[in-house]
C-alpha cells in the first residue's frame, strides 16, 4: 500500500478534492477526522496527516513513500525529493518584499542588508546567488511586520493576491519563484513501487487537467 | 571541578553495536565472498589524500583538513577516485585487467536536522581494463549476487546510461545546471519552462520533458524511440539493450531502466545503476562504467565497478545467522579455560564470562 504524506489544513482539503476526483477518496473526511492515518476507500493508499513544514522530511525518510507539497515548504526543506507533478492549486508567488522607497539594486554591497522570512534558508540562497551579503531573522508570523518597523529592510514570504502587503505599505521588489502544490515522490518508492506511484501520477494528472 | 566529557558523537557518524553490529558483520562476510568468488583481491586505501584528488566531486559535500605542514587534504568521498589512483600506479608499471575490491568509511557532509548520515561503510569493487557491454553485464549479475548473498529479497535495480542524457540535452542544454537539476527531480514542468527559456527546439523539449517518464521495464526502450532520439542517444540505447540481452542469456530477470537518470557529480561515462529496496528510503548501492576516469592520469581505461551503503543493506533485512550467543563457560568454574579451548578447537562458539 502506497503511503502519501498530506499537510493538515487548507492543502490537505483541496487535495482531498482532486484525490478523490483521481479515485482514491479517503475513507473518511479529511477535515473531520482526529486520525493521524486514513486509508483510502479503494485500499490502495494510506493517508499520513503532517504538519506541512514535516511532510518533506517523512518523505525523503521512506515513512512516506510520496506526499502532497506546496513548492514553498519543498524550497525551504531543500529535500532530495521528485517532483513529477504540478497540481496546480495552492498557487502564490515566492517574493522579496519592502517599503516602496527602496530598491533593490542601491543595495549596499559592502554591509549586510537585513532581511526577515519564514523562509529563512530560501532568504539566504536568494541573496548569495546575487551576491548580497546579508542577515536572515527567522520569523513565525506576521513577517511583514519585520519590514514595517524596521527589524529588516526586507522580507522573503509568499504572496497570493498581495492585499497584506498593501495594507502594510509594503511592494513587491522581486519574484523569486511562482509556488503551487506539488506532488512529490521518494526517490526509492519511485522506483520500487513504479507501477503503484506511476498509477497515482497519470490519475492525478487527469484529475488536476480536467 | 572537571566538567563530565559528552557522551554524544557529533551528528550523523556512524555507531553501530549488539545484533545491528553483528548482522553488519554478516553483510560484508557475504559481500567479500561474492567478490573473492569472482576473482577480486582486497585493496585498502587511505582514508584521506590531497584535496585536488575530490576536485571534480560535489563540494558543499566535502570534508577539508589541513594538516600540520599545511596540506590540504579531503577526506574519502568515495572510493572509486582514491581507488582509481591507487592502481593507476600499479597500470603504469604493467598494463593489466585488474580487479580490486574494498571496504571502508566515505565521509560526505548533509544538513543536521534531516536525519542524514555524513559517514557511511561501503563495500565494493573496480574492475580496472574491462572493455564492453559483457563487464557491464557481469557487473549487474555480481551486484544482483550480493543482495541474494545476504537474504535481500525485492531489491530493484534500476539502470540508465549517462549519454542517454547527455544526447538528449544536446550541446544547448549540457551545460545547464537548472536544466540538470530539473531532470534530476524529474519535473517536467520545470524542464520545458527552462528548455522554452533556453531557445531548446520543440523537438528535443518534448523528448527532455518525456524523460521522467521513462522508467520502466523494456518497452521503454520502444517508447523513446517514438520520440525520435539523436544519433548518441540511439548508441546509448543499444547498450542497454545488449546489457539487457546478456542478462537474459544468463538467466537474469530483467531490471528497470530509467533513460532519464542523471548524475551531476558523477565520473560515470556509460551504463549506471542504482539498487532500491522498498523498506529503505535512499538506494542501497550501486555503479556504472567510467572510461574517462583515468583521463587525468593521461590514461585510457576502460572501467567499472559498484559499491553498496552497509548500512542502508542492514535495513533492507533481518536476516542474521551471526546472532547467536554460544555456549556459556562461567569463569569462576574451575577447569574454564580448558573447557574454553577445547571448544574453540572444536569449533564451537562460547562466551566465557561471568554467570
Amino acid at each position: 500500500m502506497l503511503r502519501i504524506a498530506l499537510p493538515t489544513g487548507r492543502v490537505a482539503l483541496q487535495a482531498e478534492g482532486f484525490l478523490t476526483k483521481a479515485g482514491y477518496a479517503p475513507s473518511e473526511p479529511l477535515s473531520q477526522t482526529r486520525k493521524l492515518t486514513v486509508r483510502s476507500q479503494c485500499g490502495r493508499v494510506e493517508y499520513l496527516l503532517v504538519k506541512p513544514v514535516d511532510a518533506p522530511l517523512y518523505i525523503e525518510q521512506g515513512v512516506a513513500d510520496c506526499g502532497v507539497v506546496g513548492k514553498d515548504v519543498l524550497m525551504e526543506a531543500g529535500a532530495d525529493l521528485l517532483e513529477p507533478l504540478d497540481l496546480g492549486f495552492s498557487r502564490c508567488r515566492m517574493v522579496v518584499a519592502g517599503r516602496p522607497e527602496l530598491e533593490r539594486r542601491m543595495d549596499n554591497l559592502l554591509s549586510p542588508v537585513r532581511v526577515a522570512s519564514k523562509f529563512p534558508r530560501v532568504a539566504q540562497h536568494h541573496f548569495a546567488k546575487k551576491g548580497v551579503p546579508c542577515t536572515v531573522f527567522k520569523l513565525s508570523g506576521s513577517v511583514e511586520i519585520g519590514a514595517v518597523l524596521g527589524l529588516s529592510h526586507y522580507i522573503v514570504d509568499i504572496v497570493e493576491t498581495g492585499t497584506t502587503l498593501r495594507e502594510n505599505g509594503l511592494v513587491v521588489l522581486e519574484e523569486i519563484a511562482d509556488c503551487s502544490a506539488r506532488l512529490a515522490v521518494n526517490r526509492a518508492a519511485w522506483y520500487a513501487r513504479l507501477e503503484e506511484v506511476r498509477a497515482l501520477v497519470e490519475q492525478l494528472s487527469t484529475a488536476v487537467g480536467d | 571541578m572537571p566538567t563530565r566529557p559528552s557522551l554524544s558523537f557529533p551528528a550523523g557518524t556512524e555507531l553501530v553495536f549488539g545484533p545491528q553490529a553483528s548482522r553488519r558483520q554478516y553483510i560484508s562476510d557475504r559481500l567479500s565472498d561474492v567478490t573473492r568468488g569472482w576473482g577480486f583481491s582486497e585493496i585498502i586505501l587511505p582514508a584521506f589524500d590531497a584535496a585536488e584528488t575530490f576536485g571534480d566531486a560535489d563540494e558543499t559535500e566535502l570534508y577539508h583538513l589541513t594538516d600540520r605542514e599545511g596540506h590540504r587534504l579531503t577526506l574519502r568521498a568515495d572510493f572509486t577516485r582514491i581507488a582509481a589512483k591507487a592502481l593507476a600506479l600499479e597500470l603504469r608499471r604493467e598494463p593489466q585487467q585488474l580487479r580490486a575490491s574494498y571496504e571502508g568509511r566515505v565521509y560526505r557532509f548533509a544538513p543536521s536536522g534531516h536525519g542524514n548520515r555524513v559517514e557511511h561503510t561501503q563495500r565494493g569493487l573496480e574492475w580496472l581494463n574491462a572493455q564492453g557491454v559483457t563487464y557491464d553485464a557481469a557487473t549487474l549479475l555480481m551486484a544482483r549476487e550480493c543482495m541474494q548473498s545476504v537474504g535481500i529479497e525485492g531489491a530493484v535495480t534500476v539502470v540508465g546510461h549517462a549519454g542517454f542524457v547527455n544526447a538528449a540535452l544536446g550541446p544547448m542544454g549540457a551545460g545547464e545546471r537548472r536544466l540538470h537539476e530539473a531532470l534530476d527531480h524529474k519535473n517536467p514542468t520545470r524542464i520545458a519552462e527552462l528548455c522554452s527559456r533556453i531557445g531548446i527546439d520543440s523537438a528535443r523539449t518534448r523528448l527532455l520533458a518525456e524523460l521522467p517518464l521513462l522508467t520502466g521495464g523494456r518497452d521503454v526502450f520502444a517508447r523513446a524511440r517514438a520520440l525520435g532520439l539523436p544519433p548518441e542517444a540511439e548508441t546509448a540505447l543499444g547498450v542497454l539493450e545488449s546489457i539487457d540481452g546478456l542478462l537474459a542469456q544468463a538467466g537474469a530477470g530483467a531490471p528497470l531502466y530509467d533513460l532519464g537518470e542523471v548524475r551531476r557529480f558523477d565520473y560515470y561515462s556509460g551504463f549506471m545503476f542504482k539498487v532500491y529496496h522498498p523498506l529503505v528510503g535512499e538506494a542501497l548501492g550501486g555503479g556504472g562504467r567510467y572510461d574517462r576516469l583515468f583521463d587525468r592520469f593521461g590514461m585510457d581505461v576502460p572501467a567499472v565497478g559498484f559499491g553498496f551503503n552497509l548500512a542502508r543493506l542492514a535495513e533492507a533485512t533481518d536476516h542474521n545467522p551471526y546472532a547467536g550467543n554460544g555456549e556459556h563457560i562461567a569463569a569462576a568454574d574451575a577447569g574454564a579455560l580448558q573447557r574454553a579451548v577445547a571448544a574453540r578447537a572444536a569449533g564451537r562458539q562460547i562466551r566465557l564470562g561471568d554467570a
